[in-house]
């Protein structure tokens, strides 16, 4: 991940500079291109323009030239001297004066003429190349018509610049002819003046021959050869040329022009050079300025996807960097900041809700759960046991029922607070697991401990609650459970904690320590479920029958149907084993159906027992919430032809409690369907008379605990009297359970009781045996009268 | 070398028995008449008769020669006094007579003999513009042209070669040449065309 977005911002900078940076180069390259074809062909143009220049300038000079050339030869013919000795008629002397005069304005020919135009005394200067006669009567020719112009001719391969001045005494009396080489000096000048060279060239195309040039003095044949063309290169340099042919007499006279190309792009060589410095300066510092343009942004970017990488690993306590930039990162950081802030915020309350119980402010069933688990590996360290309590408040859904879910949230918080104060030490803990159910983590106790612990927890609660003018009495039960003693872990510790605290409520003893007797088939209870549903497809349910005995007359009047399983390994398994699961996960129904089903078939069975019989059926609070539990009855009874009459329906007190007012509408439905009914463990709720009174029942049964009390205590006694007459006196029929020997039966025909059920009179027995059971006390009565 | 060669139509009239003199009527190309030319006889007799002339001479004023055109028989001495404020330096190459007064002011001290007849052209080395010609002929019967017209008296009766000379005319060339035959009385008449006159 950090390799991956380290990888993301690097490219992100290459491909931001590298993009500027390429778009840059192609553009400085065209330009470059562009530049560098507009220079040649500016280049081209401007050496053309100068050769026309240097071309123009070539003529000038020559005409100036001449002009210079004039003036001195006229100067010269004014000279007295000069015209004197003309004028002498001497030859030689005619001559000497020629040569001294022409000599002094630079002249190589000097000819006198007359007035006519013909030579009269011609003369050269010493070394140079004397024309031919006829050369000089055409060049004559040539001047007299134009004698203000200066004629070209070629004297023995050299190229002179002829001009004639009259000479005056002070008519015109004859004219002086004079001719100078074109020097070296001035094709100089012009290489000076124009940096063109020049060349002049003599003698036809093909057999020209160099007569004056700038170039040096060894000029190879092939540069010769080169001159021919209009460009030529030159030590890598374009050389443009051109070709001025001249008039000229006594052969053919051309000049040529050399410009080199290379002296004009030399500037914008430079410039070339200088512009490719620029760019590469401009690209170097582009390159900087947005690699740190980009690094301002990929790096606050880097340090937000780290901040980003923080948040997500929950740690939201380190601020985002970059908060004070006004620019978008800034905006950006800033945002991600309200989003740390928020998500802590939003974490926290989620935290509070996940591991906090908003009611009572307590840690809930989680915190409880890894606060309990902290202490057992605390304890694996220490070797310290760890005790659990937990604690279910009697009646609380009476108390919601009655006084209202406000009164009951009050109450819940009262409890909380009144836990809470016990819990002082370091590590214990108090938590709400839901609804009325309370748990305490006491480390460092042992079960001796824990217990004492629960009688301090009953002796806050022997205050009652008051509120408005309500007063309730608190009670719970508690369940105690220790590690490593009961369990190794935090689940099933408190899983065994819950075991003891329901086997508490139902011996309403208070505290209880877990007892794996309270729950022997518990390693089973996973598969238990399963097991069930398979006894009941496998037939491995067992109709059980225990007689009830009338009193007066000693006849079997009735009898409870009871379920025992014929477990395939485990053998056979008392109620005990299997019908609290069952209650706990609703299975408790297809039970109740199976034994109202298996007595229906009992009762209609081919052996079958006195025509009055009565069965009775447990009914469980489950049963009673069904809604439809009086048709399923309606059509087993249907089916075999029986009439409800001849079963009775046992309700406990407490499964009533649990929803009064559904229990109360399924009864009245039963009863008017014809079904006796029956309070089950009568004087161990706290069902109240008057509302008894309004249910539609035909029989109490007093709890065994009163019945087997009544032989030495006398509390116990009064009570059964008491209820024996209170049940006459509200017209209902009362039975006594748990009638374990002869006193007690007697006691109770004493006490006007109606019925009696009990291990004196018979276990509960399977149902083939409870029909030879009836023959064999039918035979005995029978005896005895 | 071309020279443009005159027309010449002599047309010769015998004269009164008076007349002893000659009168020459002087046109140019266009049949303007032409001032200032000088026209003179020549014989064998003529020359016999010359005297040098005396007092001659030709001034400079306002750099110019005054007069521009001299006319001297033979042996002629001519002074040249200078009556400008510069100095002068009169010269002559014409064959006829080759002379120069060297840089003065006021008159020479000696004046220049022209023992040759022809055109002398005269100049000044200091002042190009500066022309002047002296004619030397070699008879006493000359004159110059007023108006196309010029008259010679007291001519004897004879022939004659009839000169005409102008200093338009090309330098170096010689005085147009006619016959004339004077009379013994009457004005002998002759027309003289010059042709090919600079102005």
């Amino acid at each position: 991940m950090r390799l991956r977005v380290r990888h993301g911002a690097t490219s992100l900078i290459t491909r931001l500079v590298g993009t500027s940076l390429l778009l840059l180069l192609l553009v400085q390259l065209a330009g470059f291109f562009v530049v560098r074809s507009s220079i040649e062909a500016n280049a081209r143009r401007e050496v053309t323009r100068e050769l026309d220049v240097a071309q123009n300038v070539w003529a000038r000079t020559l005409a100036q030239n001449a002009e210079k050339l004039r003036d001195g030869a006229t100067l010269l013919a004014a000279d007295y001297g000069f015209r004197s000795a003309l004028n002498s008629g001497d030859q030689d002397t005619v001559e000497s004066v020629l040569d001294n005069h022409g000599a002094r304005i630079g002249a190589t020919v000097t000819a006198f003429l007359g007035t006519d135009f013909r030579v009269r005394t011609a003369s050269m200067a010493e070394g140079s190349a004397a024309p031919a006669a006829d050369q000089l009567a055409e060049l004559t020719a040539q001047l007299s018509r134009k004698p203000q112009a200066s004629v070209l001719a070629v004297i023995q391969g050299v190229p002179h610049q002829f001009v004639m001045v009259p000479m005056k005494a002070p008519l015109t009396i004859g004219w002086v002819l004079m001719g100078f080489p074109l020097t070296q000096a001035l094709a100089e000048e012009m290489r000076l003046l124009l940096s063109v060279n020049l060349v002049l060239l003599t003698g036809p195309v093909g057999q020209q021959q160099l007569a004056v040039s700038t170039l040096g003095k060894g000029v190879p044949a092939d540069l010769l050869a080169q001159l021919q063309h209009d460009e030529f290169s030159l030590d890598g340099g374009l050389v443009l040329v051109r070709h001025v042919p001249m008039d000229s007499l006594g052969g053919p006279v051309e000049t040529v022009l050399l410009r080199s190309a290379e002296e004009v792009v030399a500037p914008y060589r430079h410039l070339q050079w200088l512009l490719a410095g620029i760019t590469l300066g401009g690209v170097l510092l582009f390159a900087l300025g947005s690699g740190l343009a980009a690094r301002r942004i990929t790096l606050p970017l880097r340090d937000l996807v780290a901040a980003t990488l923080r948040l997500a690993q929950g740690r939201y306590e380190q601020p985002m960097q970059h908060l004070q930039r006004r620019d978008e990162i800034g905006n950006l950081a800033r945002a991600f900041d309200h989003m740390r802030v928020d998500i802590a915020r939003q974490q926290a309350e989620v935290r509070r809700l996940a591991y906090w119980d908003r009611l009572t402010g307590l840690p809930n069933r989680e915190q409880f759960r890894s606060t309990l688990e902290a202490a057992i590996r605390a304890g694996r360290a220490d070797g310290r046991p760890v005790a659990v309590i937990t604690l279910d408040l009697d009646r609380f859904k009476h108390v919601n029922d009655v006084l209202g879910y406000a009164f009951g949230d009050r109450l819940l918080q009262a409890v909380a607070e009144r836990l809470q104060r016990l819990v002082t030490q370091e590590g214990e803990q108090v938590a709400r697991r839901g609804g009325n159910e309370f748990a305490l983590l006491l480390p460092g106790h042992d079960a001796a401990q824990a217990l004492a612990f629960t009688q301090r927890v009953a002796r806050t609660f022997e205050e009652p609650l008051a509120f408005d003018d309500q007063t309730v009495d608190l009670s719970a039960g508690m369940g105690v459970a220790c590690w490593p003693q009961h369990a190794d872990e935090a689940d099933l510790l408190l899983s065994r904690a819950e075991i003891a605290m329901y086997a508490a409520k139902r011996r309403l003893s208070g505290a209880l320590l877990y007892d794996p007797a309270f729950d022997s088939a518990s390693t089973q209870t996973l598969s238990l479920l399963t097991e069930l549903r398979r006894a009941v497809e496998r037939d491995e349910l067992r109709l059980y029958l225990q007689p009830k005995v009338h009193l007066r007359t000693g006849r079997v009047v009735a009898a409870e149907a009871l379920v025992r399983w014929q477990h395939p390994q485990r053998g056979l398994l008392p109620p005990i084993e299997f019908i609290p699961f069952a209650e706990q996960t609703g299975f408790v129904r297809q039970l109740t159906l199976w034994i109202f089903e298996a007595a229906v078939r009992w009762l209609a069975g081919p052996r079958p027992a006195p025509a009055d019989l009565r069965v009775s059926i447990n009914l469980s609070t489950r049963d009673l919430l069904d809604p439809d539990l009086s048709n399923r009855l309606g059509r087993l009874l249907q089916a075999q032809g029986l009439a409800a009459g001849q079963f009775c329906l046992e309700i406990t007190e407490s499964a009533i409690m649990d929803d009064p007012l559904r229990a109360e509408a399924t009864l009245n439905r039963l009863s008017a369907q014809g079904f006796k009914l029956s309070i089950d463990d009568f004087g161990t709720g706290y069902s109240s008379l008057a509302y008894l009174k309004r249910l539609p029942v035909d029989e109490l049964k007093i709890d065994k605990s009163f019945v087997l009390g009544m032989e030495n205590d006398e509390d116990d006694a009064k009570i059964v009297r008491s209820t024996i007459d209170l049940a006459h006196n509200l017209g209902l029929s009362v039975v006594a359970e748990g009638v374990e020997n002869q006193d007690l039966l007697v006691r109770l025909a004493q006490l006007d009781c109606d019925e009696a059920q009990g291990y004196h009179l018979s276990r509960p027995l399977p149902a083939p045996a409870f029909a030879d059971w009836l023959e064999a006390r039918r035979l005995a009565t029978a005896a005895v009268s | 070398m071309k020279i443009a060669a005159a027309c010449l139509f002599a047309l010769v009239f015998a004269s009164a028995a008076m007349a002893s003199g000659v009168h020459v009527q002087l046109q140019d190309d266009a049949g303007h008449p032409v001032s200032d030319a000088v026209v003179f006889l020549e014989s064998p007799e003529a020359a016999r008769l010359v005297k040098p002339l005396v007092g001659a001479q030709v001034a400079q004023e306002h750099k110019q020669f005054v007069p521009q055109v001299s006319v001297v028989t033979r042996g002629t001495e001519v002074s040249f006094p200078n009556h400008d404020k510069v100095r002068h330096q009169v010269y002559s190459f014409s064959p006829a007579k080759k002379f120069e007064l060297k840089l003065y002011a006021g008159t020479p001290a000696n004046p220049v003999l022209f023992d040759q007849t022809g055109v002398v052209v005269l100049g000044c080395n200091i002042h190009d513009s500066m022309v002047g010609w002296v004619l030397v002929v070699d008879t006493p019967y000359f004159g110059s042209s007023r108006a196309g017209e010029v008259r010679l008296d007291n001519v004897p009766p004879g022939t004659y070669h009839l000169r005409t000379w102008h200093a338009g005319l090309p330098v170096g060339a010689p005085a147009l040449d006619q016959a004339l035959v004077v009379p013994a009385e009457g004005v002998a008449q002759a027309a003289v065309r010059l042709s090919g006159l600079t102005p």
